[in-house]
């Protein structure tokens, strides 16, 4: 009897899931399989199942140390822009190394374009984030505000229920001007948060949370919520995920685990995060790494100069951070060689919400 | 009308039927009660691999029986 009930039961899952999985999407069936699960109903089981799985499998402490650093972007990013620019510009300060000797070009920012010229718009660099962990390197990117201009790009699946949902990719004539891209952060169904997608509330915001915001007038921000649920006119996109992991230059007290970090794996259990944070001038940090918490995640965002930050998407499946070395989106290169997406995620229809980093001024 | 004698057949159609019924009736409540499909299926699946393992191997050991 049992079994009969067990296939009844299996027959119109076993409809959804394939119709889930005939849809358009660049995942594995088994990725697939995973979000279908989380979709219907399933989140807080796959959470649970994850945090097991990811305590099983932590990293030990300690190790051989580390003999190099994986090269990032393509050349020495103060190499020639006090020759070639007329007044001086802001440059993120290379980030302290924390474990000594420091490795050749430890937090030393490099262009991530060839063709970057003496203002590159993105700077990347890595360094070793923790000294309990010498084998872990924490890739970092620095978006330069007046050279760059963010837009949020829906995926195939996230956000669910949008009517013009767009080409969940680059577009192709877009790709001239490309020079990163990014993940976005949780999927609203687990990050407790809200969303503005061009000047319309997909998902009520919420105050208090992290945001991610774009004004009218170009002007990029990350900050607690304070406007209530609906849309200031003044705001293009606002994506939330989760509370501020730094504000005010400070760590959140409260990077333990909690409710309000959102359904999915505990805070402190070590897995691949990503997080964006503004520097005191105005620019966006991006930083992911593996074997991370959330408070790790938050140091390295802080000792990358971050004011205030975010945490975004985590786990393998879904962390990633590209930049171009050529215009046309030629030449895609993961921040860190271990990120598991393919460089050329998005140019192709993506299953989730990401970001594209346009230079201004070449068309 | 039940026939006062009836043929073994018969007896396993009945019960057959009876179980049947039980069986609709726990997935309707399984599935009423679940948070999803995907919660009904990350228990349903399991339970039917192992129980078809389980006659498996119930019809293993009586062939080696003989």
């Amino acid at each position: 009897m049992v079994l009969l009930a067990a296939t009844i039961c299996l027959v119109p899952a076993a409809i959804s899931w394939i119709h889930a999985l005939s849809q358009p999407r660049n995942i594995g069936w088994n990725i697939a399989t995973v979000e279908w699960v989380r979709q219907h109903g399933g989140n807080p089981l796959v959470s649970q199942v994850e945090n097991w799985y990811y305590e099983l499998n932590a990293p030990s402490k300690g190790g051989p140390p580390l003999k190099s650093l994986p090269q990032v972007g393509v050349a020495d990013a103060s190499s020639h822009e006090d020759k070639e620019l007329k007044h001086p510009i802001y440059r993120p300060p290379p980030i302290k190394p924390l474990i000594h000797p420091a490795l050749p070009g430890e937090g030393v920012w490099h262009a991530s374009s060839a063709t970057a010229g003496a203002r590159p718009p993105v700077l990347l660099t890595t360094f070793r984030s923790d000294p309990e962990y010498p084998q872990f390197v924490a890739g970092v990117a620095w978006l330069d505000s007046g050279r760059t201009h963010l837009v949020y790009v829906p995926g195939l699946a996230e956000p669910p229920e949008l009517e013009d949902r767009g080409p969940a990719e680059v577009p192709p004539a877009k790709r001239d001007e490309l020079v990163a891209t990014f993940n976005g952060g949780f999927p609203l169904e687990t990050s407790n948060a809200g969303l503005i997608y061009r000047g319309q509330v997909l998902a009520p915001m919420v105050n208090g949370i992290a945001t991610l915001v774009e004004y009218r007038n170009g002007r990029v921000d990350i900050r607690p919520w304070e406007s209530g649920e609906k849309a200031s006119p003044k705001v293009v996109f606002a994506k939330q995920n989760l509370p501020p992991i730094i504000d005010e230059g400070k760590l959140n007290p409260n990077l333990s685990d909690g409710p309000e970090w959102g359904a999915t794996v505990n805070n402190a259990v070590r897995v691949w995060r990503s997080g964006l944070g503004i520097d005191s001038h105005g620019n966006l940090i991006y930083a992911a790494a593996n074997d991370q918490t959330v408070e790790s995640l938050a140091k390295i965002l802080q000792r990358a100069g971050a004011v205030r930050a975010m945490e975004l998407d985590i786990n393998e499946d879904w962390t990633s951070f590209i930049s171009y070395r050529h215009p046309g989106a030629v030449e895609p290169s993961n921040l860190l060689p271990e990120m598991f997406r393919p460089a050329t995620r998005y140019l192709e229809p993506d299953e989730r919400d990401f970001f594209a980093v346009y230079v201004k001024g070449r068309k | 009308m039940t026939p006062a004698r009836i043929t073994p057949g018969a007896r396993a159609r009945r019960a057959l039927l009876v179980d049947a019924i039980a069986a609709a009736a726990l997935a309707a409540l399984a599935l009423s009660l679940a948070a999803g499909l995907g919660v009904v299926a990350f228990f349903a699946l399991p339970i039917l691999l192992l129980g078809l393992a389980w006659i498996g191997a119930e019809r293993l050991v009586r062939r080696l029986r003989g």
